[in-house]
């Protein structure tokens, strides 16, 4: 137990006070900076609602969140595997589990980086407008989910993988297919086979949320069936990693 | 007399024939949209006034009245997704007796600047042919919602600021080594 929490310290702030960690946060408030003087400079982005300029932004801060957990987490188990550093990993009085809850709590504290970081972009963007702070609560609440949920697949398959690269390449066409139907409109996302793919899809279980409470204005208890959908994908993914990490192979 | 008569008689039964023709194209539901008469700017929420009357001698069940919105820029006239306009984008009247007038307000939120249309369209279960109202035009006009100082503060300012951070910490970190191994030899 007194390694435990020092292994969870270990993975905040190796993200922290690495390069790698450093180089990946100013891509994502690069992005956002793009993003922020695109709505200043393009004349259709200037004139957009201040909701719907919220949203937008929201629903690219956890786009980028998400393309970086599963890219940690994919590195969680398999980068341990070929850095050999997994073999003096597990030899420690640690359990297997007790580091993939370390592992977790990191790519949280990922997230957590990430929406402070973004904050003061959606402030710029929306504070004269309505719902900022419902944005902000429900952004969070539902990046946190999406975390746990990509983050959670994302360690259980590089538990099983062998490399880096053969994790990454599956979580990436994992997280482009739970993407794609954002990419397809809302207009095809309003047949019935649209919605029931919006419904079995987190990330557009999550986003469809931000935009019934950013844009439509809706309360809590619209919000009941995705926050359910939710923490159902949360307790799945939990469990698939409680499974897979049984078992580790060197 | 025995022609004129014939002549009257053939004009009665004409009307009739062509009265009858008459009431059966003419419908028995009357709608009517009026836009408020404010200016409109984005970001505003008019309310829409609909008036649907039953000018027929029966009762009408189960009308469903909804509203379309479609662009009129030229060029790019289009139908406009409600979605993010209105919350509101139908009803149903379960019951308008002979001469009833059912008052509705269609609230907008106004979300994209252009020349618009908006209509009320009346469906009658019982027949065909649904009753649209007059297309109502309006303007609205274009208002920047976005204040640019405060967007160019933050997207300039934050990655100026993270990365003195990073290069600061990284020289302190760098000191610090060779402040100890200074020491140690």
């Amino acid at each position: 137990m007194r390694l435990y929490k020092p292994l969870i310290k270990k993975e905040c702030l190796e993200e922290i006070f690495s390069a790698r960690g450093a180089a990946l946060y100013l891509v994502v408030i690069g992005v956002l900076s793009v993003f922020s003087l695109l709505l200043v400079s393009n004349t259709e982005l200037s004139l957009l609602e201040n909701a719907q300029a919220v949203y937008m932004m929201s629903a690219i801060v956890m786009t980028l969140a998400l393309l970086i957990i599963v890219i940690r987490g994919g590195d969680g188990f398999a980068g341990e595997r070929e850095r050999e550093t997994l073999e003096t990993l597990l030899i420690t009085p640690v359990s297997p589990a007790e580091i993939a809850v370390a592992k977790l709590m990191g790519l949280l504290f990922t997230w957590l980086i990430v929406f402070v970081l973004s904050m003061p972009y959606l402030w710029a963007v929306g504070s004269t407008g309505q719902n900022l702070l419902s944005a902000l609560v429900y952004l969070f609440a539902a990046g946190t989910f999406l975390v746990i949920i990509f983050g959670g697949f994302m360690l259980a398959l590089s538990v099983r993988m062998k490399t880096f690269k053969g994790a990454l390449s599956i979580g990436l066409t994992a997280f482009l297919l739970s993407g794609s139907p954002i990419l397809l409109g809302s207009s095809l996302r309003q047949s019935a086979v649209g919605r029931v793919v919006d419904l079995i899809n987190p990330f557009a279980t999550a986003l469809n949320m931000l935009d019934s409470v950013v844009v439509d204005s809706l309360g809590l208890l619209f919000q009941i069936m995705p926050l359910a959908i939710l923490v159902f994908y949360t307790i799945a993914a939990i469990w698939v990693l409680s499974m897979t990490i049984r078992r580790v192979e060197l | 007399m025995k022609r004129s008569y014939v002549l009257y008689l053939t004009l009665l039964i004409l009307l009739i024939i062509a009265g009858n023709s008459y009431a059966d194209g003419t419908p028995f539901i009357q709608v009517s949209l009026q836009a408020p008469k404010s200016a409109l700017k984005m970001g505003d929420r008019p309310v829409f006034k609909g008036v649907v009357k039953n000018l027929g001698r029966h009762s009408l069940k189960g009308l469903v009245v909804y509203l379309s919105l479609v662009s009129l820029k030229p060029g790019h006239e289009h139908p406009v997704d409600l979605e993010d306009w209105s919350a509101q984008k139908a009803v149903r009247i379960d019951q308008l007796a002979p001469g009833e007038t059912h008052r509705q307000g269609w609230p907008m939120r106004l979300i994209q600047a252009g020349r618009f249309g908006v209509a009320l369209t009346v469906v009658d279960p019982l027949e065909n042919r649904p009753v649209v109202s007059d297309l109502v035009p309006f303007d609205i006009h274009p208002k920047p919602t976005i204040a640019s100082s405060r967007i160019l503060l933050v997207a300039v300012g934050e990655p100026l600021l993270l990365l003195i951070s990073f290069g600061l910490f990284h020289w302190i970190r760098t000191r610090s080594a060779r402040l100890r191994e200074a020491v140690q030899i």
